[in-house]
Order: structure tokens, then C-alpha cells, then sequence
């Protein structure tokens, strides 16, 4: 965080005037690695309440007094308050320990708008449940975007490759083509799952605007038909400002209690340090992340490390 | 339409100074405040917010407007700064290539993973099949799962000649092929579609160079997604100084974006945008005039004599 006030020290009670230009420094800063301005404002006024009335350590500027306090009021943001291990939640959905609940697949389904990495990063969540040995089915359930059957289709054929030879696994694609109802596809995909032997089903839809009300509200019919297990949002690392909508508007979407359940930040790899995207669709909805996507290949999958992302924001 | 909010709030702040009383220079001053914050949570990048006010400022000039200025001309030399600055920002005022009939043009497709390229390369060769060029699209993609069916889906349906290899690896070489063989064929219009990439991937802006080299492309085009944030500074300044792009095509203006960001990106690298994507649809394409553009945003009639769709 760039210096202002460097020059103050030691020993000084903060008022709320003292305070105003280094922490519009440190907005700016926030805004320089894509955080929303919406986001910044929110977490510069959290380190204004904390830091009004207290007084600085001997010499030490206020800056520095800053630090600690946006550091973990991003820490707080970003660290999700409940367990994220999907493993876990998998193997008790298809095989409960409770004899009065019977075994089902596991059902994943994929949003976001367009172009943000939805597929790809589908491809890379199947080959990390292939590492787990898991059998899985995949559904084109983009039935819109030209192509977009067949690049699934060409990842499930690659992931198949890859399973045989590591002998993990087992995968398959479940299509219908284009133009037909994607509701509809997903509920006879969950079934056929059902049917086959299938553990985890992976659902890839169209890639929409999140202010496109049409194709919006169809997620809730989606929803309702497919009843996912985890609904995950793909916003990309590139994204600006929109970010905060389309994190809200697509959290809106699924109908009255039903929300996102995480968020895959994709395109980590494309930003350097400006990785402020993770934070703003974080502070619109409260969800937590649960994968980042750093690349093209199928082992570009992270699990978020709040350490990591807490140091570039503040670098 | 794409930054429709921002034009709102940047009108709202003009409209309270020149209604406010007494227009002095603390009105001024909280106008530039409220301009900067709603161009900042446009996108817009920064540094060039604090470029544009500090030149707004020394337009204005505040304090040395003589003591007769009556306030509707402070009104209007403000209005008027604001307006120039804002068209600055759209305007680099270079001349983008013009394609020319009877002759091949050999138009590059550049830009980052899920831009909207292959969307956009079909709709531009519609545009121009539409107007009487003999048009045609190559895929070069050979990275991206399903680019090559994704380009003849699009382009079946548009009725646009395409080419491209399922089995051929290496972009420049299928890039060469398609371009010769249009050639021949006396094609005006070659579109070459190409793979995203991203400047921290020294691999890929090497291949874009290749395939740039092997097809000589008259023009170079980056598609520029709407959305895109404080990133779009840097990307674009990489891709300009390794291929060198004629003209920029921001796509899903549709969306909910203000696009600043994208817009950025032309005052970066001094280059114009030609055209606006609007939608996933192969119509869902807008010629971009940096005047009437930035007249429409804020609300100064629509002027639409001077928009060519
Ligand atoms: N660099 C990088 N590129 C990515 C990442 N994830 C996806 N991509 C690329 O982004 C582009 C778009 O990815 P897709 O998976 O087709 O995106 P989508 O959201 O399914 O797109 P639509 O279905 O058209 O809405 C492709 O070129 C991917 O290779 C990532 O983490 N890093
Ligand atoms: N709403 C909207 N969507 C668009 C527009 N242009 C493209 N898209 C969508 O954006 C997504 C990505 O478009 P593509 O044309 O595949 O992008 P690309 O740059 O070729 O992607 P890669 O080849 O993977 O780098 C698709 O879902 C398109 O339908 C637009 O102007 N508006
Ligand atoms: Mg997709
Ligand atoms: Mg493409």
C-alpha cells in the first residue's frame, strides 16, 4: 500500500480525519487489483470503524496501522465459515452411512455467464473426481451455444484416455444435442446416472448474461428439475465491476431457498496480483470459493488458499 | 446498452453543478469527485481517471475564468470538457484499415480465452458478405475442445465458406492452407480466427506471432470482452506490442458491464474500436463512432444520423 502519510508517527489517537486520505489510498489500491470499488468502499469502511479511536503504536505510521486491519478484514472475508470438502459430501451421498437413506449420484451443475471458463473448468473438476476414482457423468446441457456439445463431448473423450491409462475412474457423456430444453435434459441425465451406476453427475449449461431475465429465470425450472447437489458459479478473474451483479443476480436466480453453494474464480492465471474478482462476488453474496482455475490444462484446478490471496491483494 | 449506468451518473453530477445556485468552485470540484467515482466503478482504469481529471481541471481552468463569465457559459465550457474528455477516452484518432473490394483482405482474429472471437469473426463475415465482399472464415484454433465445430456451426448457419483441420496441430500451418486457398479462390474478405491467449503465457503470444507471420494479415483485430476489469490495460498493451492489433471489437455490450475497462484498453494502446458486439446472435453487431457514442451515454440526443449499424 503506497505511502501517504508516512511521515506521521507514534503514539497518535486516529480521528476519522486522519484517516480519510490513506484509506482513499488504500481503496485505490483495492480498485488496482479489481477488487469493485462497491467491495473496497465496504472493506475501507470496516478498517475505518475498527481503527477510529485507537492510537498508534510509537513510531509507526498510520499506514502501518492499517495493514493489520485490512489484512484480516480480507482474511475474514475470504475464509468460508463452513467445510468445503466435496469428497466427503460425495461419498455420503452415494453411500450412507444412515440404512434408511438409499444411495444416489451426486449432482454438480455449472453456471455463469458467458465465455467465463464453465466447461472447461467442468472438464478439470471431472478429472479431479477421476483421480477419486469416482464413475461420472457428464451433461451437455448447453444445448444453445454452437459447439458446445461436441467440446464437452472431446473432453469426455480425452478424460476417458486419460482414466484408462491411469486406470482411475470412469466417465461418460450424457447429450441430446442442440435446441432441446435444458431442464429437461439435466433431469433424464440425473436419471439415466441413477440407473447406471453413475456416483457424480457433472452439468454444464449455457453461458447467459446475468441481465437477461428470460434466461435467468429459466435457472429456477433448471433447478427444480436437476435438483443439484451444488450449484457452482464460474465468474473469471478478468471480469471488472459486473462481477458484484452477476455474483447476486445469479445467487437470486435459483428460486426462493435455494442459493449458490461456491464459486470457481477462473482465469487466475491471466491477472497476476489483480485477483480482486475472488473478493467482490465473495462480499455481494456471502458464498464461499472452492476452486480457483489457473490454466487451460485438467490439473488447472486449486483449492482457494486465503494466505495466498490475502498477500497479493496487499502486495 | 454498455456504459448506460455510468452515462446516467456522470449526467446527474453535471446536471447538479449547472443547477446548483452558486456554480463556484466547490461545486466544480464535488462534480470531478462524483465524474471520477462513477468512471471508476465504470472500470475504467485508474491512472487514466486521474489523467482525465486532472485535465478536465486545467480545461475549466476554474479560478481564472474572467469575473464575467456568466453561469450558463460555465455551464457549457464545463459540459463541453466533460464531452471532449469523455470522447478522448473513446477516440485514439487513428484510421482503422478499410477492407477493399476486388482484392483480398486478410482480417486476424487476437484476444483472450472467451472474448467472444469465433462469435464475433462470423457476425463480422456476415457483415461484410451482407454488404457484397466475397467473404470467408479460417479456424486456426487447434487448442480449444470443439473451436473448429463451434466455427462451422456458426458459419453453416451464416452461409459463409469455412475451412479448417481436424487433424492438423499447428495453427500457422492451417492458417497458411486456409488463406492460400481462399486466395485462389478470389476471396475479399478472409477472416482467421485464432486461439485465446494470454500475455503471461510466453508460448502462446510466440504461436500468435507464427500464425501472424505465416498469413501477413492486412488487418489485426482484438476482441475485447465488455466485462473485462483493471486487467485490461496490461493484456492489451501485450498484444499490441506483440501483434500489433489495427482495431479493437468490444463484445457483450449487452450484458450488465459499463465497460470501462474495455475501454481502457483503446486509450492504452491508441487504437480505435470498430464495432460493438450486442448478443449472442449473428445480427448482434454495432458499428462504434466515438462521437455519437459518447453522446448518446450522456443523454445529449441520440444523434443517430451519425450511427451506421
Ligand atoms: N487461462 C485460462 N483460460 C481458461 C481457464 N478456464 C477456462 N479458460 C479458457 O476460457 C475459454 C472459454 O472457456 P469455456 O469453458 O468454453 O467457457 P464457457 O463458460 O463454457 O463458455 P460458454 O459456454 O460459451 O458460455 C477457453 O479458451 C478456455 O480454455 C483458466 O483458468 N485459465
Ligand atoms: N451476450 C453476449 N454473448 C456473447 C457476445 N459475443 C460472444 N458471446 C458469447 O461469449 C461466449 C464466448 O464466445 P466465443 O466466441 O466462444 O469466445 P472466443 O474468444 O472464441 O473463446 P476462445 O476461443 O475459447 O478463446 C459464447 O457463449 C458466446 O455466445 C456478445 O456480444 N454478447
Ligand atoms: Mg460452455
Ligand atoms: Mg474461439
Amino acid at each position: 500500500i503506497s505511502g501517504y502519510f508516512r511521515n506521521i508517527v507514534g503514539g497518535k489517537t486516529l480521528a476519522k480525519q486522519d484517516l480519510e486520505k490513506p484509506l482513499k489510498a488504500m481503496e485505490d489500491h483495492l480498485v488496482q487489483k479489481n477488487v469493485a470499488r462497491e467491495a473496497a468502499l465496504r472493506l475501507c469502511e470496516g478498517v475505518e470503524r475498527e481503527m477510529v479511536g485507537k492510537k498508534t503504536g510509537s513510531f509507526e505510521s498510520i499506514d502501518k496501522a492499517l495493514r493489520p486491519a485490512l489484512e484480516s478484514s480480507l482474511r475474514r472475508i475470504l475464509t468460508p465459515t463452513s467445510s468445503l470438502d466435496m469428497l466427503q459430501e460425495i461419498q455420503s451421498v452415494i453411500s450412507p452411512t444412515v440404512k434408511t437413506v438409499s444411495p444416489r449420484p451426486y449432482v454438480i451443475s455449472i453456471v455463469g455467464v458467458n465465455g467465463v471458463g464453465k466447461s472447461t473448468n467442468l472438464a478439470k473438476i471431472c478429472y479431479f473426481l477421476l483421480q477419486n476414482n469416482y464413475r461420472i457423468l457428464v451433461a451437455a446441457c448447453d444445448t444453445f451455444r454452437s459447439g458446445a456439445v461436441e467440446q464437452l463431448g472431446h473432453h469426455v473423450r480425452n478424460l476417458k484416455e486419460l482414466s484408462a491409462r491411469e486406470n482411475v475412474g470412469e466417465v461418460d457423456l450424457y447429450q441430446k444435442g442442440y435446441g432441446k430444453d435444458a431442464a429437461n435434459v439435466a433431469k433424464d441425465a440425473v436419471a439415466y446416472a441413477a440407473s447406471h451406476n453413475f456416483n457424480v453427475v457433472l452439468i454444464d449449461t449455457a453461458g447467459r448474461r446475468h441481465n437477461d431475465t428470460r434466461l435467468m429465470s429459466s435457472l429456477e425450472k433448471f433447478a427444480n428439475f436437476a435438483k443439484p447437489d451444488k450449484i457452482l458459479m464460474v465468474g473469471e478473474a478478468l471480469v471488472g465491476t459486473d462481477s458484484v451483479m452477476q455474483a447476486r443476480n445469479f445467487n437470486a436466480a435459483f428460486g426462493p431457498g435455494r442459493n449458490l453453494d461456491g464459486f470457481i474464480i477462473s482465469k487466475c492465471d491471466t491477472v497476476g496480483d489483480m485477483i480482486g474478482t475472488l473478493v467482490s462476488m465473495v462480499h455481494a453474496t456471502g458464498i464461499p470459493v472452492v476452486f480457483l482455475g489457473v490454466g487451460q490444462h485438467y490439473g488447472d484446478l486449486r483449492n482457494l488458499s486465503v494466505p495466498w490471496a490475502v498477500n497479493l491483494l496487499m502486495s | 446498452m454498455v456504459l448506460s449506468d455510468l452515462g446516467r451518473r456522470i449526467n446527474v453530477a453535471v446536471t447538479d453543478l449547472t443547477r446548483s445556485q452558486n456554480l463556484d468552485e466547490k461545486a466544480f470540484e464535488s462534480m470531478l469527485k462524483e465524474l471520477c467515482n462513477a468512471l471508476v466503478s465504470a472500470d475504467v482504469n485508474i491512472r487514466l481517471v486521474q489523467q482525465l481529471r486532472k485535465s478536465i481541471k486545467a480545461k475549466v481552468d476554474f479560478k481564472n475564468l474572467p469575473p464575467t463569465t456568466n453561469a450558463n457559459s460555465k455551464k457549457r465550457l464545463i459540459q463541453q470538457a466533460v464531452f471532449d474528455h469523455l470522447v478522448d477516452l473513446v477516440d485514439p484518432h487513428a484510421e482503422p484499415y478499410k477492407p477493399k473490394k476486388g482484392r483480398s483482405n486478410v482480417i486476424m482474429f487476437v484476444g483472450l480465452q472467451g472474448a467472444g472471437k469465433t462469435t464475433t469473426c462470423t457476425k463480422l463475415a456476415r457483415h461484410y458478405a451482407q454488404r457484397g465482399f466475397k467473404a470467408c472464415l479460417v479456424c486456426a484454433d487447434t487448442f480449444r475442445a470443439g473451436a473448429y465445430d463451434q466455427l462451422k456451426q456458426n458459419a453453416t448457419k451464416a452461409k459463409i465458406p469455412y475451412y479448417g483441420s481436424l487433424t492438423q496441430t499447428d495453427p500457422s500451418i492451417v492458417a497458411a492452407e486456409g488463406v492460400a486457398r481462399f486466395k485462389k479462390d478470389k476471396f475479399e474478405i478472409i477472416i482467421v480466427d485464432t486461439s485465446g491467449r494470454h500475455r503471461q503465457e510466453a508460448d502462446l503470444f510466440a504461436e500468435m506471432e507464427q500464425v501472424q507471420s505465416a498469413i501477413k494479415p492486412d488487418q489485426t483485430i482484438m476482441v475485447l470482452d465488455g466485462t473485462i476489469g483493471q486487467a485490461a490495460e496490461s493484456q492489451s498493451s501485450a498484444f499490441k506490442s506483440t501483434a500489433n492489433f489495427g482495431a479493437i471489437i468490444i463484445t457483450k455490450t449487452d450484458g450488465g458491464a459499463a465497460g470501462g475497462g474495455a475501454i481502457s484498453a483503446v486509450a492504452a494502446t491508441h487504437t480505435p474500436i470498430i464495432f460493438l458486439g450486442t448478443g449472442e446472435h449473428m445480427l448482434d453487431l454495432e458499428r462504434f463512432a466515438p462521437k455519437p457514442f459518447i453522446s448518446k451515454l450522456l443523454g445529449y440526443g441520440d444523434m443517430s444520423g451519425l450511427i451506421e449499424h
